[in-house]
């Protein structure tokens, strides 16, 4: 099912989700939308915690730039907070406009324990990438700029995008609670699609008119993940090489929206750096290079979060080094999450991989040769 | 004790085989080979654990990264946990970490998981020497001589 949001003919896609926004505010659906706002002067966006309806202006979730991870934001805006009394049961009161790649991240994060979904409402969309933040800067950006680019890459992911966003085929947020749907519609019309009932009940609430699924979607999106499937690659990556010049900065870890533990067994007491840990490796291996355990930092992150990785590749857009992190921990993360079937940010019903297990699973995995026993 | 038929070229190498065991199952197995006085190669050294599930990914990466040829991991088989499932997620672990290890380049064969109960006593034996016959033949692990891990 696809709802009207607003009567066709009326304003740009912009306008559009902000009308909507705005409309949520009004009616006091929620108390405050988390959504992406342009700078004034232009040269990137940040989630904005929205309000007052006015404020609206200039917020544009579609602007091609993504500085945070979004799902980060959601847990420190939906930890648990002692209840107020007569404040249980109450209707969602945050809405979080924000990309596919962050919906898969706040779905990981809720199975996590790390986002509560009870007042929240996942409004996702579809995601034509993003340009790193020096890219995004050095363009004309503005409303005119996102609607082009939109125009643009529906047809052919341009060259100049993030390296995840051009690899990225879960581009429709099918996790969310609804999603903002323009692939495949009409040139600047705008559909809500309600995924779940607690977004049906918001559309509901909000009167929102039925509308038919535009004809061209489900081809639209065939293509574009065509596109982006043939850019896939099952190829081993040589990490020792690649991390010739990580400096073990943790900036990788601190814009991942997996890495959520407070206290990193990589920053421990038990895996730090003595001064007699480092002559007592020296000593044994005659050199030893600094900063200390680059590989072990990203081999260990990898095996964490994985299973998780939803692929957003802010990582590597951290990474002051230029390592290509987003390309190697996205096949890293496709192939183990490949072994459980398991595609992270699906849905929140799916049990972590980690935390489950099926009894009758992974032949391969115990090293016995034929004949051994 | 070296299995006689480990080439010429090889045979002045002595693999260095880290075991992280499980108390309940293959430690007692371990246990059970030398008060069988069974012979098995020396090349192992021991770690016991509570249980595989316990185990995370980074000391086995560690093991391999400070001079580790081999990785043994043992546990109980699936269904006689001490602790119910801790070998299952175990086995999970252990997948996505051949299959990190696979994707970046290094040598997931150097780490073996096997389930061993506390009676397999002569299956450990085994195991440790065919295990040991198996990193002779790769060699060296490499990153035992690379300066930049």
């Amino acid at each position: 099912m696809m709802m009207k949001i607003c009567d066709a003919g009326k304003g740009s896609l912009p306008d559009r989700v902000r009308e909507f926004l705005a409309r949520l505010l009004r009616e006091k659906t929620v108390q405050a939308v988390l959504v992406a706002k342009r700078h004034p002067k232009g040269k990137s966006a940040a989630p904005v915690l929205i309000s007052d309806p006015e404020k609206l202006a200039g917020a544009d979730p579609l602007a091609p730039v993504q500085i945070i991870n979004a799902a980060r934001i959601l847990v420190e805006l939906t930890k648990e907070q002692p209840a107020a009394a007569g404040d249980k049961g109450q209707a969602p009161r945050i809405a979080a406009v924000i990309r596919p790649c962050e919906i898969r991240a706040a779905i990981e994060l809720i199975k996590l324990k790390q986002v509560q979904p009870a007042n929240l409402v996942l409004v996702g969309f579809d995601c034509a990438g993003t340009f790193d933040l020096k890219r995004y800067g050095e363009q004309k950006t503005g409303e005119e700029f996102t609607l082009s680019f939109l125009r643009a890459s529906a047809d052919k992911d341009r060259e100049d995008i993030r390296p995840a966003c051009r690899l990225c085929t879960h581009f429709t947020a099918s996790g969310a609670d609804e999603n903002l749907c323009w692939m495949g519609a009409e040139d600047g019309e705008l559909l809500i699609e309600p995924l779940t009932e607690k977004g049906q009940k918001l559309l509901k609430s909000l009167n929102a008119k039925e509308a038919e699924r535009p004809k061209g979607r489900d081809e639209a999106i065939k293509k574009k993940r065509a596109e982006r499937e043939a850019r896939l690659s099952d190829s081993p990556e040589n990490l020792m090489e690649l991390l010739e010049p990580c400096l073990r900065c943790y900036n990788c870890r601190e814009a991942c929206p997996i890495c959520y533990c407070k206290e990193c067994l990589l920053k421990s007491e038990k895996m730090g750096h003595t001064p007699e840990r480092h002559l007592g490796r020296a000593a044994k291996k005659g050199q030893i290079k600094l900063p200390a355990d680059t590989v072990l930092f990203h081999l260990t992150k990898m095996n964490h979060m994985g299973t998780s990785c939803v692929a957003c590749g802010l990582c590597e857009q951290a990474c002051p080094m230029g390592i290509p992190l987003g390309r190697i921990y996205s096949l890293v993360g496709r192939h183990a999450q490949a072994l459980f079937n398991y595609v992270p940010g699906r849905s929140a019903a799916d049990e972590l991989p980690v935390a489950t297990f099926r009894e009758d699973e992974l032949p391969d995995v115990e090293d016995v040769k034929k004949g051994s026993k | 004790m070296r299995a006689p038929e480990v080439s010429q070229a090889s045979a002045a190498f002595e693999p260095k085989i880290i075991a992280f065991l499980c108390n309940w199952c293959t430690y007692a197995g371990a246990d059970l080979a030398g008060t069988s006085r069974i012979q098995y190669p020396t090349n192992i050294r021991v770690i016991r654990l509570m249980c595989s599930g316990s185990l995370d990914s980074t000391y086995v990466l560690r093991a391999l990264m400070e001079g580790a040829d081999g990785v043994l991991i043992g546990g109980c088989h699936p269904g006689d946990c001490h602790y119910m499932s801790g070998n299952f997620k175990a086995r999970r672990r252990v997948a996505v970490l051949k299959s990190v290890l696979k994707d970046t380049g290094f040598e997931p064969e150097r780490v073996w998981l096997r389930w061993i109960s506390a009676s397999e006593g002569a299956y450990f034996a085994d195991t440790v020497k065919e295990l040991v016959e198996h990193i002779s033949k790769l060699g060296p692990n490499p990153l035992q001589s690379e300066w930049a891990v």
